[in-house]
């Protein structure tokens, strides 16, 4: 029985004065991709967000490989070995695509850049814009940006919010794929609401309600379970 | 550095759109218009004076820009350290001279007693800037108002300080003697003085453009501009480097007011307020967060300025005023400004 | 009559409490207080303070309608001000001899230039965010100095219009003695600013608790449900900022008035423009009574304040560096400045309001 990579115990936030996240708790195994489900102001991107540092909890803990990370600053837990894809991308849109990538290597070393070709190979596109402002590429781009910026570096855990918004489905497909390779290295967090994502790449899975964790279980598990499904999201 | 992979593949470049066409035309038609009413050689001699102006303002704008555009902090205590810069500098010079090196000084002395001046200036602002951003700006993050508020009367607090130390009358700056004077190319007579503030002020902007560009610093500082969230995500301690554009941007602003002081050969303890008006024109101008866009609108506010005060003295500095209107009604975020 | 539905119910619930009550009581103290005083008390001094104090509160209120009630971050309105105060001087210095019509002349001419700058301030202000409308009232601000200190012509420059007050008002008018108490033009003065300046606070008042007002207080809050509530907001804040900038103008009136001087920098400076701020963030914004004790705080500093200094200086009859600490009362100004606006950032009303209302939320058991 391995430790949990991550695990969050009793985790309460608050944005200004609204109590969002209401005693999150749930264990990550690592070496695998674990979802967050749930209905739209469920609390899933404020948990990602807490995880990260950028909405700081209120009470409760947040552990990283049984060292907790609770109070410490974004950049402390992203050199612990965290990473973040927002839900806005956020691309710098006035960076060329290289600097966005470079910006990404916290440590230009020969790692990373061989990492790229890998990238390259995923994401073509990115080759071609290579010199150009990240500004100029299109959604579906720059959601591909957004997420190969995050393969560049060695994450123990890669966050990941809303990976499939705005993209094509043959494009998710595709987003899949390279989701699925990372997954021996990097254990993923995704929140998810395409559940055809959600199941193809995630081996557990995690339902928030109302800001607290009220189901969780193997996806395996869920993709047959439709009472649930139809209960917390909704879908069939 | 890069494999062999990542330069292939053709290039998009980005295309000078019409627009900025038309106002580089215009620009540069305006900028030419004063000689309709000015005899060249007049023309240029203000035209020196204009860009000599501009670049001592520059420095100021760059850095209050710069502040403005990473830290969402609006600093209007930075006049505050342009005057700083001229007294501390006024002070250095006075110990200079003491020792021979300023007024009856050779070529080198003089050149030392600038570069010494200088430093002085530089780490006098980027320890004044230390210590405001750690007291006073630390507390007023986000809040646009409260900021205003809080450095101007640091502005205030600063100013009175400095007639404290040094007494509240104007003083009279000791120029180094290489400086003075002037070279006579075919009867137009260019200062010394001005002509070095020029090719310093294009210097910084150079090196600012230089390490802005081309540096990992530079990405990390025009990333954070964008999104500075994203930026501590991924592992940059922003608050730091925050507080370095910070102490660089005041210590700009010093080196501006030790310049400045050399230029007009008087200091006054207001001279920080007079200065800021200036900058605040040049950045909403040029467009906040944009250096590039300072350094055009230095150039224009300088030029502007000194053409207008040459031909109607009264409303030199309204011209500028009417400049910015103008600017804010056909792109209110500034010419080179973004959001 | 008809049943009242629950928001009429609640507004008229308010005004009745308005006119009960505590702070109403307060209010006619105050009032009876400013009309009683200088008839008890003889001191010059104290007249003048009281009468600048009164017409500060006038100045500083219209700016809390425009930054407090309607957000917007103007830095020029020590220009309204000036332009009020210039109009009633150099109509009467120009006319060579004063007369009274020439009061409604001048506050005609203030009230044309201030709406018309206002109108200009408030059209960039729907073109430009914040903080580009705070440095570009500011430069404006400055423009209009300079051009006070240098229009010799006009202005007389940085030496000041020193002029006549016409009729009643003036100086040499009295009327005898009357209870032991002299009427001169003084007095008069004094009181003519003093009901001008309740009718303008009133005004004000009147204003931020119309309907506009509220809808004001809304754009203030969240500007974006405003404009989805379709409310024309640019209309409510020009109207805002054009109302307040002109009661400010009409401020600087009465000021000329009193002093029966004007300068650049007693009447248009930035200076002018850093104690209204003070005097507005001392008061708390928002609160238009906040005005009041403003404006009475720095106002009685600002008095007796270079009496404490003198002594101080008297301590340190050689120590030179000493002197100029005590002499620079700007310093400590803005030592104050800072220190109200980091750790009071909601004034004496402000605060004092939020502390009632958190002790009648804890009495009504509300979590």
């Amino acid at each position: 029985m391995t430790d949990p990579i991550l695990s969050l115990a009793d985790v309460h936030t608050h944005i200004g004065q609204h109590h969002i996240l209401q005693g999150v708790s749930f264990d990550v195994m690592p070496g695998e991709a674990t979802v967050l489900l749930g209905r739209n102001g469920a609390g899933k991107s404020t948990t990602l967000r807490t995880i990260m540092g950028l909405t700081p909890a209120s009470r409760g803990d947040v552990k990283l490989a049984g060292q907790s990370i609770e109070g410490l600053k974004p950049h402390q837990i992203a050199r612990l070995g965290v990473g973040f894809v927002p839900e806005d991308q956020a691309i710098m849109y006035n960076l060329t695509v290289e600097e966005n990538f470079r910006l990404a290597m916290f440590r230009e070393d020969e790692r990373s850049w061989s990492r790229m070709e890998t990238i390259f190979n995923l994401f073509p596109d990115l080759k071609r814009f290579w010199r150009s402002k990240a500004g100029v590429l299109s959604g579906g781009q720059k959601q591909m940006l957004a997420i190969a910026r995050a393969f560049v570096c060695d994450h123990r855990v890669l966050l990941v919010d809303e990976p499939s918004k705005g993209l094509a489905p043959v494009v998710v497909k595709y987003l899949a794929e390279s989701l699925d390779r990372i997954k021996d290295t990097t254990t993923l967090i995704l929140v998810e609401q395409n559940f055809y994502l959600a199941s193809v790449v995630g081996s557990a899975y995690f339902i928030l309600d109302d800001g607290r964790v009220v189901h969780g279980g193997r996806m395996d598990d869920l993709v047959d379970d439709h009472e649930t499904k139809q209960k917390y999201l909704g879908i069939a | 550095m890069t494999s062999a992979a990542t330069t292939g593949g053709y290039e998009t470049k980005d295309r000078i759109s019409a627009r900025a066409l038309v106002g580089w035309i215009v620009g540069v038609g305006v900028w030419l218009l004063p000689l309709i009413w000015i005899d060249t050689t007049t023309y240029l001699i203000l035209t020196v004076a204009g860009l000599t102006m501009g670049m001592l303002l520059f420095l100021t704008a760059s850095g209050f820009t710069l502040i403005f555009g990473l830290m969402d902090v609006l600093n209007l205590a930075h006049g505050a350290f342009f005057a700083w810069g001229a007294y501390a500098g006024f002070s250095t010079l006075g110990l200079l001279n003491a020792i021979g090196w300023v007024e009856t000084g050779t070529v080198s002395q003089s050149i030392y007693s600038l570069l010494i001046v200088l430093a002085v200036a530089l780490a006098v602002g980027a320890i004044l800037g230390l210590i405001l951003e750690q007291v006073i700006i630390r507390g007023v993050y986000g809040d646009h108002l409260k900021q205003i508020l809080i450095t101007m009367g640091a502005s205030l607090i600063m100013a009175e300080i400095i007639r404290v130390v040094w007494g509240p009358n104007d003083e009279v700056t000791l120029v180094p003697a290489a400086l003075v004077g002037s070279w006579d190319f075919f009867d137009v007579v260019i200062n010394k003085f001005r002509a070095t503030s020029i090719i310093i002020g294009v210097g910084v902007f150079v090196v600012m453009q230089l390490v802005l560009k081309k540096t990992k610093l530079g990405i990390i500082v025009r990333g954070g501009v964008e999104n500075r969230e994203m930026v501590q995500a991924m592992g940059y301690n922003v608050q730091r480097i925050f507080t370095g554009v910070f102490c660089a941007g005041t210590a700009f602003a010093a080196m501006g007011g030790v310049m400045w002081s050399l230029f007009k050969e008087q200091i006054y303890p207001d001279m920080g307020s007079e200065n800021l008006i200036f900058a605040l024109i040049i950045v909403i101008v040029g467009g906040m967060g944009s250096v590039t866009g300072s350094f055009l609108g230095a150039i224009m506010v300088g030029l502007a300025f000194n053409y207008v005060a040459f031909l109607v003295p009264k409303l030199a500095l309204g011209v500028n005023i009417l400049l910015m209107a103008i600017i804010l009604l056909i792109k209110p975020t500034g010419l080179l400004g973004q959001d | 009559m008809a049943e009242l539905t629950p928001v009429q119910a609640e507004r008229s619930r308010e005004q009745r409490a308005r006119f009960a009550g505590p702070a109403f009581l307060a209010q006619v103290l105050l009032l009876l207080a400013l009309i009683v005083i200088p008839l008890l008390i003889p001191s010059f001094r104290v007249l003048d303070v009281l009468a600048k104090i009164i017409i500060l509160t006038v100045a500083v209120a219209s700016y809390d309608l425009i930054l407090g009630y309607t957000g917007q971050l103007s830095l020029g309105h020590a220009m309204f001000f000036g332009f009020g105060a210039y109009s009633l001087a150099l109509v009467t210095y120009h006319s060579g001899s004063p007369q009274l019509y020439h009061i409604p002349v001048a506050a005609g001419i203030a009230i044309a230039l201030s709406v018309v700058s206002a109108l200009v301030i408030a059209f960039f202000s729907l073109r430009v965010k914040a903080i580009f409308f705070a440095m570009m009232t500011l430069a404006l601000a400055e423009f209009a100095h300079i051009l006070a200190v240098q229009w010799y012509d006009l202005t007389l420059a940085a030496d000041g219009v020193s002029f006549k007050l016409p009729g009643i008002f003036s100086v040499g008018w009295s009327a005898g003695k009357f209870l032991g108490v002299e009427l001169n033009g003084r007095l008069v003065t004094y009181y003519f600013i003093l009901i001008s300046s309740v009718l303008l606070f009133a005004g004000l008042l009147r204003f931020v608790r119309s309907p506009v007002g509220r809808v004001l207080k809304s754009i203030r809050d969240n500007r974006q449900r405003a404009v989805a509530l379709g409310f024309r907001t640019f209309r409510y804040e020009t109207f805002s900022i054009v109302f307040g900038s002109t009661v400010a103008s009409l401020a600087g009136i009465l000021f000329a008035m009193w002093l029966r001087y004007v300068n650049p920098d007693s009447v248009m400076s930035l200076a002018l423009m850093l104690n209204i701020l003070l005097m507005v963030i001392i008061g708390g914004l928002g609160t238009m009574y906040g005005a009041i004790i403003g404006a009475a705080f720095l106002q009685i500093a600002e008095t007796w304040l270079p009496d404490l200094q003198k002594l101080a200086v008297a301590f340190f009859p050689t120590n030179e560096i000493a002197q100029r600490l005590a002499e620079r009362w700007i310093l400590y100004f803005g030592i104050m400045f800072v220190l109200v606006v980091y750790f009071f950032p909601r004034g004496f009303v402000g605060t004092a309001r939020q502390l009632v209302k958190r002790h009648k939320t804890a009495k009504k058991g509300i979590a």
